[in-house]
């Protein structure tokens, strides 16, 4: 009945048609193919001995400490009510071996001291991030120093901000704990994964979107390249320029690494990367959009990407832009929630507290919740190309992670190991109308849709 | 049509140019004004949204509309629930409990009295024909108004004019294009009489043009039509123009964007809209008015507006899905025979812009 609820709809296309053109996620242009070689490229800066570097799927270069565990920042941010995390050049860590049992109060506008859940088992701080220690005669080098602990303990620091480990990574190149792709501004104070900066020059810079790094000019401008173009030269015409402004280098410019230069018929120089004229897209009305590439021949440019979700999965198109969906064109939907403690533990993942998500998607029932939101169940021996995407058994009842040979065990697609959900009430192919549901519009302890593209709001690079 | 639509831009710009004068004579506004006539073309002429208010009616003293004070909202309700007297509480029973309690209203009775507004005068208009026990009379002593909404949430601070929402649902619609209304109106004779006009509602992908504060809208700007993403937002109503007043003929249902900011995109679901806007070639305005669907405001209300924001103008959302269930007054569930929607009324304005259509949109499709 919806479907016809009075719409202008002179001409209907079937929505089976929509979505068999869309059901193959693997050539999309939001991923890069499983056999590419594409990654970031970095600026060689000195770090301490054992510190390495680990290229990533979704975050590119990282740092790693000799095991291969990727470093973290727990960078100061403002709540509503406070703040916490570390302060720049303190020369202290605020990750302690304390036991919070209550909440801090700094998540408006509930008071504080209601005790936490799950109090028996709850970690400290620095069991969940393990500060990264330093030998008692490391020296500092480069932008690396060194703090002592309250406990005596060296701990490196980069950059002016203490370093972690984090407990949620396993093997080399997981980087579970977090990611370089920006918080919104109802979330936790969060932890991000540390890395060398970005091998790029000064007019661009690299903007962690949610399916890869993608090449903005200074001012945020996305940044494109044709098909028209041949290696290392511009053929976009006047009539061309029109619509695609060059991406001038300075004078004194010179090529390094995946980056040259084209000097155009003007003598005016052109940045190129891996062989590409680039170019922002004079109709661009904002920054970090994917409009340009709407236009055939022409592409955003991304240092890297992630590769593609499970095969199953598709795109839709949805209000305002485009979103990761399920087989049956349902949205995808991912999980945030940080708790209200001083040291803001993450408990979007199954082995962390599930009360938060269970009181806002169920009202504390988990039957509600897996109905409402329910987990997408993979089939057995599902194996995605990407790392990202495995298949994690889940217990139905405590939502808590569950051994992968339990009977009565779920079988679902988990996200950075943390399951992703679709939500009842979207009746079409496309709709979104879960996104946002929970604490602080989903930023919180709450759902957000897997935007794949936004052509009006920040969705698509702000998780 | 290129050469058209030029025209229309240039046209534009000029109008556009008079808007910005502030410090032009009056006699110049004026000129520009008269010119603006031409801006029906085609016997076509669009507006775009430029200020959307719940319509709220307030009396110069505040005790008339709501003589037992304003209800109270999250933080005052947390306070009597779980009071400062020393008893240590769990995170789940007290800060958790009352957000599962948001995500899923109930009808069930809580112990928190709901002050209903008391005014007898309301903005709105007569939509179901009658004039009932619990009708308004119109400011301008028209009886009959349909607005339960108002009775809901007139004593509520957030959508009064010092309200949170009241500010800034308004400023959020102009600041974020996903936002965009734009209503054209084509088979136009007369701004002043036609007895069968079309209307139909668009998303624009476009900036307001203001004048050079950047906060005035003004008429003559541009406005690409939303093929692409917007096609949820296309609709087609029947609507007349009796001296100079665009009435329309209710629509069954109709989804507006309604966006807030934090990176969300809702929308509002009404029943049976219509519109009322007195028109002029530069602006329209007057009253949207329908049965507003209570599930999806309530919805639209928790997704877009946190209960931080909730707690700024004391508006618990709970306790107003409880209120707006029993004063629903339209659109029955067939099964169980409870109301599913609620009068109400926005106060509008719009400001005359150009539409301009993708070169393939004649054929219009949507998402199924």
């Amino acid at each position: 009945m919806r479907r016809f609820r009075g719409r202008l709809a002179v001409a209907l296309i079937a929505t089976s048609a929509c979505m068999a053109a869309r059901a193959d996620v693997s050539n999309a242009q939001y991923w890069q193919a499983p056999g590419s070689s594409d990654r970031e490229d970095y600026i060689h800066e000195p770090f301490p001995p054992g510190v390495q570097i680990v290229q990533t799927e979704l975050d590119g270069p990282v740092y790693a400490d000799g095991s291969g565990h990727t470093l973290y920042h727990w960078q100061l941010k403002n709540l509503r009510n406070g703040d916490t995390g570390d302060r720049k050049k303190s020369g202290t860590s605020a990750c302690t071996n304390e036991v919070y049992k209550e909440t801090s109060g700094m998540q408006s506008p509930y008071p504080p001291g209601f005790l936490l859940p799950e109090l028996d088992t709850r970690p400290s701080c620095d069991k969940l991030w393990p500060p990264y220690v330093a030998p008692d005669d490391a020296k500092p080098v480069g932008k690396w120093t060194i703090i002592t602990r309250k406990d005596g303990a060296k701990q490196w620091v980069y950059d002016d901000y203490p370093v972690y480990t984090s407990s949620l990574d396993h093997q080399k190149g997981d980087v579970l704990g977090g990611t370089k792709i920006e918080k919104a501004g109802g979330s936790g104070v969060v932890r991000t994964p540390i890395g060398p900066p970005p091998n790029v020059p000064p007019e661009l810079k690299v903007e962690a979107f949610g399916t890869g790094h993608m090449l903005v000019d200074h001012k945020g401008y996305s940044v494109y390249y044709s098909d028209a173009d041949s290696p290392g030269k511009s053929n976009c015409d006047a009539k061309c320029q029109a619509q695609w402004k060059p991406v001038v280098a300075s004078d004194t410019a010179t090529a390094r690494g995946e980056w040259s230069i084209v000097v155009l018929p003007s003598g005016i120089k052109q940045w190129a990367f891996r062989k590409h004229p680039l170019y922002t897209y004079i109709p661009d009305l904002h920054a970090r959009t994917l409009v340009g590439s709407d236009v055939p021949g022409w592409h955003n440019v991304y240092t890297q990407r992630a590769l593609p979700p499970p095969k199953e999965f598709t795109i839709q198109d949805s209000r305002i832009g485009q979103v990761l969906a399920d087989s049956h064109g349902k949205t995808i939907y991912l999980y945030n929630c940080t708790d209200d403690a001083l040291d803001q533990q993450a408990c979007d993942n199954p082995d962390s507290p599930q009360e938060y998500r269970l009181a806002v998607c169920g009202n504390g029932d988990a039957k509600v919740c897996r109905d409402l939101f329910p987990y997408v169940i993979a089939k057995a021996g599902d194996k995605s190309a990407s790392p990202l995407w495995t298949v994690m058994a889940i217990d139905p009842n405590t939502g808590h992670r569950a051994a992968m040979n339990r009977a009565d065990a779920l079988q679902v697609w988990a996200y950075r190991e943390r399951p992703v959900y679709t939500y009842a009430n979207d009746r079409r192919a496309g709709d979104a109308d879960g996104d946002a549901f929970g604490e602080f519009n989903g930023y919180r302890n709450g759902f957000k849709a897997f935007w794949l593209r936004d052509d009006f709001l920040d969705n698509a690079y702000r998780r | 049509m290129a050469v058209s639509n030029m025209m229309r831009y240039a046209l534009g710009a000029a109008v556009g140019i008079a808007g910005l004068g502030a410090t032009l004579p009056a006699s110049a506004v004026t000129v520009m004004a008269s010119e603006g006539e031409s801006t029906l073309a085609n016997h076509t002429i669009a507006y775009v949204l430029t200020e959307r208010y719940w319509a709220v009616y307030e009396n110069k003293d505040s005790k008339v509309d709501c003589p037992d004070g304003m209800n109270d909202g999250p933080r005052e309700q947390f306070k009597k629930l779980f009071p400062n007297d020393g008893k240590k509480r769990t995170v789940m029973e007290t800060q958790l409990a009352r957000e599962g309690y948001q995500w899923h209203p109930t009808t069930t009775p809580e112990g928190f009295p709901f002050k209903e507004v008391q005014s007898k005068v309301s903005y709105g208009l007569n939509l179901d024909g009658k004039v009932g026990q619990n009708d308004f009379a119109g400011p301008d002593g028209e009886q009959g108004i349909d607005n339960q909404l108002y009775r809901v949430i007139g004593c509520i601070a957030n959508y009064r004019t010092a309200g949170t929402i009241y500010h800034f649902e308004n400023e959020f619609m102009r600041r974020y294009d996903n936002d965009r209304v734009i209503i054209e109106l084509t088979g136009v004779d007369s701004l002043k009489n036609d007895p069968d006009v079309t209307v139909t509602t668009y998303r624009g992908l476009d900036g307001l043009l203001t004048d050079a504060t950047g906060t005035n809208a003004i008429p003559g700007g541009t406005q690409r039509i939303d093929m692409r993403w917007g096609k949820d937002y296309i609709q087609k109503l029947k609507g007349k123009i009796v001296d100079g007043v665009l009435i329309t003929e209710p629509v069954d249902r109709i989804e507006i964007p309604w966006g807030v900011t934090f990176n969300t995109s809702g929308y509002q679901v009404f029943r049976g809209m219509r519109l009322k806007l007195k028109l002029t070639p530069q602006a329209a305005e007057g009253v949207l008015a329908g049965y507003v669907d209570v599930d999806s405001f309530t919805y639209h209300l928790n997704t877009s507006w946190s209960t931080h924001h909730h707690s700024y103008g004391q508006l618990s959302s709970p306790s107003e899905y409880r209120a707006m269930r029993r004063l629903a007054d339209g659109y029955p569930d067939p099964k169980t025979g409870a109301n599913t929607a609620i009068s109400s009324a926005v106060t509008v304005k719009f400001a005359q812009v150009f539409a301009r259509h993708p070169p393939d949109s004649n054929t219009l499709v949507t998402r199924n």
